[in-house]
């Protein structure tokens, strides 16, 4: 598993000012998620050492913990598209990309769509529930030990699906692109 | 059209997707979502979309693989992995083909704090490879009992595949993990078995024409202990937390994650910049496992929703195979599809289907996982699709070194993996002893 650049995608080139901002975006939301593993790495030993050491508890540290696990996959998952490191299985698709460039471009262009609909379709049920729990005040925790409202974390989820669906969509576009318009097969 | 039969053609439409080479979690995602439009409405697809979006991975226990990731990449940064090879090839030098059998045991050691056979892999493929060439192996066997026994890196605790097994399975991950080291002794003894026999009866295949004398450093007690230290520390960390009541499986990986920085950090082998690829590289292999979690679960909640599975279980079952026939037919499936796809998404497409089935046939589902477990992990080894074979191919970087070469080296430690599958269906105590204890 690298960060090889996946086939047929030509990735530079594209210096325009918007493009600049959107890489940033999808870098920063990575490094968030990133961060966030060191973070949850430190609260449960924190939670670890106070329970075993001064028989209390931390709160709020197995929802918190569990709620940085969809947090964590939400955040990274534009980063890990545009790096193409989603498991598939490259057997068919690249023999294809040797003797069939154009008609891999065109699979992979869909694969993409497909992706881009399916994480809209996700961004869209997310938002719904973030506004459900906007309204609703819904919170993890116990009250009175330690409570978090549940709407910042369904924001992010949501942002950060609706940011994957737009990078799979820049994606399949790229394929189209690179097969139809620039008249070269895959480098 | 009936829920049962949307049921059959959503996995007949999964395969095809993925094979043509969409990748494996859109598949999923999409062939589940169409089905379930068809089997209830498009309404009712969107709300269980985004419901397992928010809700599938919001489990605590989820915590563990990045944190077991994290952990296992921070040792392999660290040099504990050469460590422990070399002490165990100072303590079996003597043997036959001693450097073989001393890859098998560091493995196997190694194991014990690594969740990932890549880690294994990489390591040992830098470490154990160069240093069986120099004593006059051959390349072929050199790289075939790394990749071999790098399997033992799933089997043996702590370990993501069960992880995910225990999760799918609803058994406590606390047992799955006593459950894979009975198995994982045996396939270690297997695997020394094997090295022994090629040893004595394959020469040619083990060893080149003529054999360097190398000159032997003596042992040295003091070395040995030093070098021993930190990966014993961090084995009686994670696992005598675990097991000692201390702490649960997420907070063992976090102590371990702890742990593994403070034994880079005494080291030197650790600066801000490495921390931070590392933690990069965490997030990357953790976001590609659990991506494939969330759409796995979409799928088994619409495979659940068409009835599939329990009127397979009941063909099955009913039918003339039984469930010895249903055993038999579910490891050939399991270990076709690892010349496929990998070891996770195996899990995660067979286990909805096969999991219904192993509990109406009343099989003993920590068993049924460790067997499921050794069967995906052939695929490891096996062309074309071979992980680990890949992972050493690329940590050696070198040109020369074809995959068909290694893959040939590892094929003597696919049998030993068959014959060990067939000891745990004949004695499955081997498994279940321990955990049930």
């Amino acid at each position: 598993m690298s960060d090889k650049p996946a086939i047929g995608v030509p990735s530079g080139g594209h210096h325009h000012p918007v493009h600049r901002i959107w890489t940033l975006a999808v870098d920063g939301l990575a490094a968030l998620a990133t961060a966030f593993i060191a973070v949850l790495m430190i609260v449960i030993c924190a939670d670890i050492v106070v329970r075993n050491g001064f028989g209390g508890s931390l709160p709020l540290v197995s929802e918190l913990g569990a709620m940085m696990v969809v947090l964590i996959v939400a955040l990274q998952l534009p980063s890990a598209i545009r790096a193409g490191r989603l498991a598939q299985v490259e057997m068919v698709i690249g023999a294809l990309e040797v003797s069939q460039p154009r008609l891999a471009g065109l699979l992979n262009a869909l694969f993409c769509l497909a992706g881009a609909v399916i994480l809209g379709l996700i961004a869209w049920a997310s938002f719904g529930i973030f506004s459900g729990d906007w309204a609703s005040g819904d919170f993890i925790g116990i009250p009175g030990l330690g409570t978090l409202p549940t709407w910042p974390f369904r924001g992010l989820i949501t942002l950060g699906m609706s940011v994957a669906a737009a990078e799979f969509l820049f994606k399949a576009l790229r394929y189209l692109h690179a097969s139809f318009f620039s008249g070269k097969g895959p480098s | 059209m009936s829920p049962i039969d949307i049921g059959w053609l959503s996995i007949g439409a999964l395969i095809v997707l993925i094979v043509v080479g969409m990748p494996i979690g859109v598949s999923m995602l999409v062939t589940s979502f169409v089905s379930v439009m068809f089997i209830r409405s498009d309404m009712v697809a969107v709300r269980m979309l985004g419901q397992v979006a928010n809700d599938s991975l919001e489990e605590y226990l989820y915590a563990v693989v990045p944190l077991f990731v994290l952990m296992g990449l921070l040792v392999t940064a660290s040099g504990v992995g050469r460590d422990t090879f070399d002490v165990f090839q100072r303590l079996l030098r003597r043997f036959t083909a001693g450097l073989g059998q001393a890859t098998v045991f560091a493995n196997a050691v190694f194991a014990a704090i690594t969740g990932i056979s890549i880690a294994s892999a990489t390591v040992f493929s830098r470490v154990a490879v160069p240093e069986m060439i120099r004593h006059g192996y051959t390349r072929k066997f050199a790289t075939g009992v790394v990749a071999g026994s790098s399997v033992l890196g799933m089997l043996i605790p702590p370990s993501l595949l069960f992880i995910v097994y225990a999760v799918q399975a609803e058994q406590s991950v606390g047992r799955m993990f006593l459950a894979g080291i009975g198995p994982g002794f045996v396939l270690a003894i297997m695997f020394c078995a094997t090295i022994y026999v090629l040893a004595k009866t394959q020469p040619k295949f083990v060893f080149d024409a003529e054999q360097p004398l190398v000159e032997q450093e003596p042992i040295n007690a003091w070395a040995i202990l030093r070098m021993a230290t930190p990966i014993v520390a961090l084995i009686a960390l994670v696992l005598g937390g675990l097991y000692g009541g201390l702490f649960n499986p997420t907070e063992a990986g976090a102590a371990g994650a702890a742990g593994a920085l403070v034994i880079a950090l005494l080291r030197r082998s650790l600066n801000r910049r490495t921390f931070w690829k590392l933690l990069v590289e965490t997030g990357q292999i953790t976001v590609s496992v659990l991506f494939l979690i969330l759409a796995a679960s979409f799928f088994s909640r619409m495979l659940a929703l068409s009835g599939m599975p329990n009127a397979l279980a009941v063909f099955l079952l009913d039918g003339p195979i039984g469930p010895w026939g249903f055993l038999l037919a579910y490891i050939a499936l399991v270990i076709i599809l690892g010349f496929l796809i990998d070891s996770i998404s195996i899990m995660l497409i067979m286990l909805p289907i096969a999991l219904p089935v192993a509990s109406a046939a009343g099989f003993d589902l920590i068993w049924f996982g460790v067997i499921t477990i050794i069967a995906i992990e052939i695929g490891l080894l096996t062309p074309p699709f071979g992980l680990s074979v890949y992972t050493i191919k690329a940590a050696l970087g070198d040109p020369d070194l074809k995959v068909g070469e290694i893959f040939r080296g590892a094929f003597p430690f696919v049998i030993a993996m068959f014959v060990t599958i067939a000891i745990i269906v004949a004695f499955p105590l081997i498994a279940t002893w321990l955990p049930r204890l």
